[in-house]
C-alpha cells in the first residue's frame, strides 16, 4: 500500500474553499453537494420503481438500515483519519449484541454496559496493538475479528448458551418509534452520536491529534503527540461505536446469532470513502460520512424493492459501491 | 538471489556469512519452524506415512497458492482482499461445470477458469489502477462481487468433478490418498515459474519496482500501473488454482465458504514469510512454508482434542504475535542504522 496519497483536502472551518467559475468547479469545492445529488437522484429512482417508497414507512425503512451503518462509519471515520481501518468493528458489534442479548434477563442497564464493555476491550485490545507494538491495522483488525469469531462460537455452547432474545428496552430503541410513529428512536441515538463525533473532530484538541497523526506521524510526534496513546483511545471509541451499533441492530432484529453485524462491514468502510475521507490518514469529515450511510440505506430499499435474489444484491451491491467511490475519488481528483 | 564473495581470508567469509543471514535469514528459520512442526505432529498421532504426509499436504494447497497469490500482489504494492473470493468463485465454478464431464474437456475448462480468473482479478487491478480509489475498498468490494457471483453460479452445495482431477491435486482420485508425488508437483511447478518470473525476468522485477517505489520506477521507464494490472492477474491465477485444490479435496462446490476467512490467512502467511505489506520486499519462496504452518495449526490442534471450530482463536493470537514480533525487529533494525 505504497500508493502516493491523493489529497483530498476538505474545507476546515474558517477557510473559504477557492471557487472556480465553472460548475465542475464549484461542484469540486462543495463535494458535499454532489453527495446530496446523488442521494436525491437514489430517492427518485427508488420511488420510481417502488411508488409506495415515498412514504414515512417506506422512508423510515432506509434510515433503520442507514443509522448502524452510519455508526460504524464514525469508528471507521475516526481511524481512517489516522491512517488506520477497523476490520473488526463489524464482529465486535456481533459479539456485543451476543452478550448482551444473552445478559437481558439481568436487567436492561446491565446488558447494555456488559456490551458496552465488549466493546471497549476489544477496541482497547486492537488499540495497544496498532499503537504499542506497531502492528498493521489491517493485521491487527481482522485477527481481532478472527479471535472474537473463535471465542464466541465456542462460548455460544457455555458460558453465553441460554437466552438469544434482546432486552425489552433494547428492542424498544433498536425498533421503536416516539413522534406518533414517525421518528425512530434509532435516529435519535445516531443523532446524538453524530453530534459528540463531529465535535470531537472539530472543535477538541483530541480531533486535531487524530488528523495530526494520519496527515504526518513524524511531525506529529517531533511536536510532542503520544501517537500510542491516541490511537489506543481512538481504537477503544471505535469498538464501543461498534457495540453501539451491534445493540441497536440486535434490538432491531430481536434475537442475535454470531452472523448478525458481518454484512455491514463493507458498507462501514463504503461510507467513509463515499463521504470523502482519504483513507490514506489526515483528511475528511464525519458529515460526508453521514451522507455516505445514508446513501447506502436508500441503496439497500432499491436493491431489497428490485427484488432480485441475495447473491445479484451482493455483487450490485459491491459494484455500486466502488462505482460510487470512484466517481467521488475522481470529483475530489480534479480540483 | 545468493550472495557470493571471495573466501580467501576469514574476515571476509564471515562477513559474506553475516550478508547470508541478513538476507535469507528468515526464510531459513521459517523452513526450521515448519521441520519443527511436522516433526512434533508426528510425535501426535499414532503412525505418519505417506498417507498422512500427502493427505496434510493436499489440505494445505489451498492456503499455499492463496499465499503466493497475495505475495504477488502485495509485492507490486498492492493488496487483494478478494482472493479469497476468487477461490470460492473458481472453486464452485468447477465443481458447476466439471461435474459428469470428460476428462478432456476438463481439462479445457479448467484453463478456462484459470483464464477467466486473471481476466477478472486484472480488472480489479485495472480499476485500481485508474480510479485511484484506495485498493483496499475496491478489493473489499471485489470479495463481495466475487461471493455473489459464487452464488449465482452455484446456489447451493453441490456438484463435481473427476477423478484424474482430483488426483492432480490430492494423488488419489477419490481426493483421499497415499500417493504426495503429484500434490508436490503441481504446487512445485507453478511457484518455480512464479519465482524465477519475479526474480530473474523484466517483467516480474518490475513488480518489486513498482512496490518498493512507484514514482521512481515509473521515472525509470517501468509501466507502473500495466505492473499492477499484472500483478493482480497473476493473483487470479493463483487463486483459481488455489479453488481447484479446494474443490478437488471436497469434491464438490461449496458457494459459503467465507472468503474474508481465507483472505486474511493469506495476508498473514504472507508476512510470516517475510512480504513487506508495505511492498517491495519479499519471496514466494518463503510464503510456501510459512502457508504450511498457519495450515499445520489445524491437523495440530484436531490432535491435540481441541474443538477445530474454535482454532481460530489461538491462530488470530499466532497471527498477532508474528506480527507483534516482526514489527519488533523492523524496530531494531531501524533504530540500529
Amino acid at each position: 500500500m505504497s500508493e502516493a496519497p491523493a489529497t483530498i483536502s476538505q474545507d476546515t472551518p474558517g477557510d473559504p474553499p477557492p471557487a472556480k467559475p465553472s460548475v465542475m468547479g464549484r461542484l469540486a469545492a462543495r463535494p458535499q453537494l454532489v453527495l446530496v445529488a446523488v442521494l436525491i437522484v437514489l430517492i427518485v429512482v427508488t420511488g420510481l420503481v417502488e411508488p409506495n417508497y415515498f412514504s414515512a414507512t417506506g422512508l423510515r425503512n432506509s434510515l433503520l438500515w442507514a443509522i448502524p451503518i452510519g455508526i460504524l462509519a464514525a469508528g471507521q471515520t475516526i481511524l481512517m483519519l489516522t491512517g488506520g481501518i477497523d476490520l473488526s468493528i463489524a464482529m465486535i458489534a456481533t459479539a456485543s449484541a451476543y452478550v448482551a442479548a444473552n445478559q437481558s434477563p439481568n436487567g436492561a442497564l446491565f446488558a447494555i454496559g456488559v456490551g458496552l464493555l465488549v466493546g471497549l476491550i476489544s477496541g482497547t485490545l486492537n488499540g495497544v496493538g496498532v499503537g504499542v507494538f506497531k502492528v498493521n491495522p489491517l493485521i491487527m483488525t481482522l485477527a481481532m475479528a478472527g479471535i472474537l469469531l473463535g471465542l464466541f462460537t465456542g462460548w455460544a455452547t457455555t458460558i453465553f448458551a441460554g437466552g438469544t432474545r434482546m432486552h425489552e428496552v433494547i428492542t424498544t430503541i433498536g425498533r421503536g418509534t416516539f413522534f406518533g410513529g414517525n421518528v425512530p428512536w434509532a435516529a435519535l441515538v445516531w443523532a446524538v452520536v453524530s453530534v459528540a463525533v463531529i465535535v470531537l473532530l472539530r472543535r477538541t484538541g483530541f480531533g486535531r491529534n487524530l488528523y495530526a497523526l494520519g496527515d504526518n506521524a513524524i511531525a506529529s510526534r517531533l511536536s510532542g503527540i503520544r501517537a500510542w496513546q491516541v490511537l489506543i483511545v481512538a481504537y477503544a471509541m471505535s469498538g464501543i461505536l461498534g457495540s453501539i451499533a451491534g445493540l441497536l441492530v440486535g434490538g432491531r432484529i430481536g434475537a442475535v446469532d454470531l452472523q448478525l453485524v458481518g454484512f455491514l462491514l463493507l458498507p462501514s468502510v463504503a461510507a467513509v470513502v463515499i463521504g470523502g475521507t482519504s483513507i490514506f490518514g489526515g483528511v475528511g469529515t464525519y458529515t460526508g460520512t453521514i451522507l455516505g450511510a445514508l446513501i447506502l440505506g436508500v441503496l439497500q430499499s432499491l436493491l431489497t424493492f428490485l427484488g432480485t435474489g441475495q447473491a445479484v444484491q451482493q455483487v450490485l451491491y459491491g459494484t455500486i459501491v466502488v462505482g460510487l467511490s470512484w466517481m467521488y475519488t475522481r470529483l475530489a481528483a480534479s480540483r | 538471489m545468493t550472495t557470493t564473495s571471495a573466501p580467501s581470508e576469514t574476515g571476509l567469509t564471515s562477513h559474506a556469512a553475516k550478508r547470508w543471514v541478513q538476507r535469507h535469514g528468515w526464510t531459513f528459520g521459517i523452513w526450521i519452524l515448519l521441520f519443527v512442526l511436522v516433526a512434533w505432529y508426528t510425535t501426535l498421532i499414532p503412525k505418519f506415512g505417506g498417507f498422512q504426509a500427502s493427505t496434510v499436504l493436499a489440505g494445505g494447497t489451498a492456503w499455499i497458492f492463496l499465499g503466493v497469490a497475495q505475495a504477488v500482489v502485495v509485492i507490486a504494492g498492492g493488496i487483494d482482499l478478494g482472493v479469497g473470493g476468487l477461490l470460492v468463485l473458481s472453486s464452485v465454478a468447477a465443481a458447476q461445470l466439471m461435474d459428469g464431464q470428460s476428462s478432456g474437456a476438463i481439462v479445457l475448462i479448467a484453463i478456462l477458469i484459470i483464464l477467466c480468473a486473471a481476466m477478472l482479478n486484472g480488472f480489479v487491478g485495472w480499476v485500481v489502477s485508474v480510479s485511484k480509489v484506495p485498493d483496499i475498498v475496491v478489493t473489499l468490494g471485489s470479495l463481495y462481487i466475487y461471493q455473489g457471483l459464487a452464488l449465482m453460479v452455484l446456489p447451493k452445495v453441490g456438484g463435481g468433478t473427476s477423478g484424474p482431477f482430483r488426483w492432480i491435486f490430492t494423488g488419489s482420485e477419490s481426493g483421499i490418498g497415499s500417493n504426495p508425488w503429484p500434490v508436490i508437483a503441481v504446487i512445485a511447478i507453478p511457484i518455480i515459474i512464479v519465482a524465477w518470473w519475479l526474480g530473474r525476468t523484466r517483467r516480474g522485477l518490475s513488480l518489486y519496482a513498482v512496490g518498493s517505489d512507484r514514482t521512481a520506477a515509473f521515472l525509470s521507464g517501468v509501466h507502473a500501473s500495466r505492473t499492477k494490472i499484472v500483478s493482480y492477474a497473476v493473483a487470479g491465477v493463483f487463486a483459481a488454482l488455489a479453488g481447484f485444490s479446494s474443490v478437488s479435496i471436497s469434491g464438490v462446490g461449496n458457494p459459503t465458504t467465507e472468503g474474508g476467512n481465507l483472505t486474511l490467512n493469506s495476508v498473514a502467511a504472507i508476512v510470516l514469510g517475510g512480504v513487506a505489506l508495505t511492498g517491495g520486499i519479499g519471496s514466494v519462496i518463503a510464503v510456501v512454508p510459512a502457508s504450511m504452518i498457519l495450515f499445520f495449526f489445524n491437523p495440530i490442534l484436531s490432535a491435540l482434542g481441541v474443538n477445530p471450530s474454535q482454532a481460530q482463536v489461538p491462530q488470530g493470537v499466532l497471527i498477532v504475535l508474528v506480527m507483534m514480533a516482526a514489527g519488533l525487529i523492523e524496530w531494531r533494525r531501524r533504530r540500529r542504522s
